[in-house]
């Protein structure tokens, strides 16, 4: 079997997410933004042939756009499965991508899957389901950032195999970029340097350190015809900050690696 | 005449001698808000400052001219220590300005890239070279520097010389920092090369002449700040007898370098002449003999007289203390004193805040005309069909009318803020050179009441402190029901360090304000530099406890306290007293003013 997403693994994540698939236990994945989380669940997806009913949260999220509603069609109202309904329903990965910016009381919703009962009762219908045995629940977000009112509650976080991710080493995200991007080894190699160099400036000067997917981002824009120091700078600098002596500092930056 | 004579002279022979240049000068204090990012993002270490260096001698060859009119004896060069990094403070080497700002960012490079310095020469070198493997960038600029400084390295020595095997040496080394392994000797010393960093500068050796009167530590009237860049000092042994005698011969004039025996502490009037001393002086050497003199003993200990003291609101107010030794909460324990500034001055915003308050301002304002859907209304602009359909399909169908609208609605957060800010005296320790941490403090809650008061969020700002458990200070500066004003804004101006921190204290009367906030959401936001403490038992445990307990008290009541703490011992005990999620750290203080707000944003969610 072909495999189309390229992940590389940085540790045992894949034994360790195949172990909690065997078992059907949930897991939840921290880490940065665009250190690979989503890539990973798509690999792992597609290594255990499942499919994945992604979701990305947001605070408007209900637990009726996870469960499903009913809707109006030409023959009158008619029930619609929600993904998290259909993956119960037909075996799968549930991926809700960045769940802390669903608000907690629609999280609640997971608890009765996530524990042994693997159960969905959905009130509408009346409908009691059994997960099918290849469901799996799967939960990511970014400890980043430090939220009182946003965050997961404790009885739901205690529910789930976690997996803490960062970004990888320099050696192992050249070839991430280089296989992503296309672009040449000494390049990405540059590319890399200046991405660690940056990430040395968070908490300081950056909210948030430059992560492995903007570095593709760099990789590809120069690819294309952009020269480097173009590209650092609309891939780099401006996403980064919108402060101006930090965006000066970080162009000097780019001038010492290219 | 004289005068005068001296003067075209002395400004004729130093242009002539001159080989700066003026024009293309560039000022370390204008670069450090690049550099310092820069700095760490080499792989500095982010608890070092960036400093200016001061000029140091050195002894070379100077032609007539330079000799004549007494320049090239002293120069500034690069050096770092555990604490900084020193540059120099201005730059204006080379005839190009950018090739000066250059200089800078590599000199910065540098320092980030050796951290510690063994042997001048080699250790330069092979930093240089390191550096320059590894940063392919760099190499158009290192030699653009290099042909400049070997230009004006020309220019300055000429090409005869007694020392050009050293001067070559140089030279090669700076051509190519991976070959030469060794300096030969020279008699005379080498222009001082201004891509290199140099070691400290000589410490003599300290001899420990400290006394114990540490309660005089903040014994002067009046400080005058010696601005720009800091001073080489050391200790010298001063415990002789003979304090205060100048013994004067004079064949033997001590000159101003070697030693001046200003006996700072006993001094009473002579301030003005000090702060020139200061400037003139390379080396300033203290020593600690803190008998200050009568007029300037303060003790911190003692309360303001009634005259110069904040009005006091009501007799106080009795609150317990929880006492872990005993596992109970002793009441009445704490006599808490509402304190009002009344005789602060309106003011409007400072002239240094004035653009980031604005900037604050307009950004929180968004917040405030933030719109949202509102589900399930009895009528709005739009139907909510999935409330109609609900309702149809749901298998308990309800007869009576269902609200089936949903309408925008400007989104009243249903939020309180009480601030609480630690007026502790540890917060009257200087930060830098012009700013101490109430500054800082002041700062902050400056620019957060303006941020706040543009989103309209409700919110209080309180300051404690304390002297024992019957004097709890409470400072009100502004409270939920008044408006932020000019009135609020003098408030917070007129905040002064004093005392110790009791914070259970302050914690349980803040608990007590928010509690009356009809709001859903109470957050309870602590601003602090250390642990608590107080002169009696309160500290160490005792005092970590009982905070733990005001703080677990007030979660019970559904407030939510977050920690905001610029000590960096604070990972030891806040998990403690907060949890984890409960707190943030702040390394760079300076960044607090502007980091409150971000982190309130975050707090409540909606920087997402």
């Amino acid at each position: 079997m072909t495999i189309s997403n390229y992940y590389l693994p940085q540790g045992r994540e894949v034994e360790i997410f195949k172990g909690a698939a065997a078992n059907g236990l949930p897991v939840m994945i921290k880490g940065p933004t665009g250190c690979g989380k989503t890539r990973f669940v798509e690999y792992m997806a597609e290594r255990l042939g499942r499919k994945v009913y992604t979701i990305a949260c947001h605070d408007d999220l209900t637990a009726s756009d996870l469960v499903g509603r009913h809707l109006i069609g030409a023959e009158g109202t008619f029930w619609q499965d929600g993904p998290l309904t259909r993956a119960v329903r037909e075996g799968g990965i549930c991926y809700l991508d960045e769940v802390v910016e669903a608000r907690k009381d629609t999280t609640v919703v997971l608890h009765p899957l996530s524990d042994h009962r693997r159960i969905l009762p959905v009130e509408r219908t009346g409908e009691l389901l059994h997960a099918h045995p290849d469901f799996m629940l799967v939960i990511s977000y970014n400890p980043g950032y430090q939220n009182l009112m946003k965050g997961l509650k404790p009885s739901t976080r205690q529910r789930f195999v976690g997996l803490s991710f960062n970004y990888p080493d320099a050696d192992r995200e050249v070839l991430i970029v280089c296989q992503e991007s296309g672009a040449e080894k000494n390049v990405a190699q540059q590319l890399v340097a200046l991405g660690n160099d940056l990430r040395r400036m968070k908490d300081h000067d950056l909210e948030e350190a430059a992560s492995t997917r903007l570095l593709i981002y760099t990789a590809l824009m120069i690819n294309s015809g952009l020269t480097a120091k173009e590209a650092c700078s609309v891939c780099l600098v401006e996403p980064l900050t919108d402060d101006l002596a930090t965006q000066q500092a970080i162009g000097r930056l780019i001038d010492v690696h290219f | 005449m004289e005068e005068f004579i001296g003067d075209l002279w002395h400004r004729v022979v130093t242009r002539q001698a001159q080989t700066d240049y003026p024009d293309a000068q560039v000022e370390l204090a204008v670069l450090t808000p690049q550099l310092a990012p820069f700095y760490r993002a080499m792989g500095g270490s982010p608890g070092k400052v960036l400093e200016a260096s001061q000029p140091r001698a050195f002894n070379t060859q100077r032609r007539l001219v330079q000799r004549i009119a007494g320049t090239h004896r002293r120069f500034s060069v690069s050096w770092q220590d555990e604490r900084s990094v020193r540059l120099p403070p201005s730059l204006a080497l080379f005839p190009e300005r950018d090739i000066n700002e250059d200089l800078y960012f590599w000199l910065t490079a540098l320092a980030a890239k050796q951290s510690y310095l063994q042997h001048w020469f080699i250790d330069n070198l092979r930093a240089s070279y390191e550096l320059l493997a590894e940063k392919p960038g760099l190499k158009k600029t290192y030699n653009r520097l290099v042909s400049a400084v070997i230009n004006q390295r020309e220019l300055l020595t000429g090409s005869s010389g007694a020392d050009q095997e050293g001067e070559m040496a140089i030279r090669q080394a700076l051509r190519d920092p991976g070959c030469i392994q060794s300096l030969p000797r020279t008699k005379v010393g080498l222009l001082p090369v201004p891509l290199w960093l140099y070691p400290p500068p000589m410490q003599i050796v300290s001899i420990d002449s400290e006394d114990n009167l540490d309660e005089c530590e903040s014994g002067m009237a009046t400080v005058s700040q010696i601005y720009g860049s800091r001073k080489e000092a050391n200790r010298i042994d001063d415990s002789k007898e003979t304090d205060g005698l100048l013994i004067f011969q004079l064949e033997s004039l001590f000159s101003w370098t070697e030693q001046v025996e200003l006996d700072r502490c006993q001094d009473e009037d002579d301030e003005d002449n000090l702060a020139s001393a200061v400037e003139d002086l390379d080396i300033i050497s203290l020593s600690r003999q803190r008998r200050a003199g009568a007029a300037k003993v303060k003790f911190d200990l003692d309360l303001p007289s009634v005259h110069n003291d904040e009005l006091p609101v009501g007799d106080g107010i009795k609150l317990p203390e929880w006492n872990h030794q005993k596992s109970q909460l002793v009441k009445d324990f704490c006599l808490l004193q509402p304190m009002l500034a009344d005789d602060a001055v309106p003011v409007a915003i400072p002239e240094h805040l004035n653009r980031t308050a604005c900037h604050l301002k307009n950004r929180f304002a968004k917040l405030h005309l933030q719109r949202q859907w509102q589900y399930r209304q009895p009528y709005g602009e739009e139907l909510d069909l999935d409330a109609w359909l609900d309702n149809e399909t749901s298998p308990v169908c309800s007869q009576e009318e269902q609200p089936c609208f949903k309408a925008r609605t400007a989104n009243a957060r249903e939020l309180s803020c009480l601030l609480l800010a630690d007026l502790s005296m540890s917060t009257d320790s200087a930060l830098n050179a012009d700013q101490r941490v109430i500054d800082v403090i002041r700062d902050t809650l400056l620019l957060f009441a303006e941020a706040l008061s543009g989103s309209g969020d409700q919110f209080a700002i309180y300051g404690f402190s304390s002297v024992k458990n019957k004097q709890v200070r409470y400072n009100l500066l502004k409270n939920f029901s008044e408006t932020y004003s000019d009135q609020a804004r003098g408030r917070i101006i007129a905040i002064k360090p004093g005392f110790y921190t009791r914070m259970g204290a302050a914690i349980r009367q803040s608990t007590e304000i928010l509690k009356q906030q009809k709001s859903q959401q109470r957050l309870l936001l602590i601003v602090s530099d250390g642990k608590p403490n107080d002169i009696d038992h309160y500290e160490g445990r005792y005092g970590i406890e009982d905070t733990r307990h005001a703080i677990l008290d007030a979660k019970r009541q559904g407030i939510q306290p977050f920690c905001v703490t610029i000590d960096d011992k604070g990972n030891d005990y806040l998990p403690y007293l907060f949890g984890s999620q409960g707190y943030a750290l702040v390394n760079d203080v300076s960044r607090l003013p502007t980091l409150l707000p971000k982190l309130y944003l975050n707090l409540v969610g909606l920087n997402s």
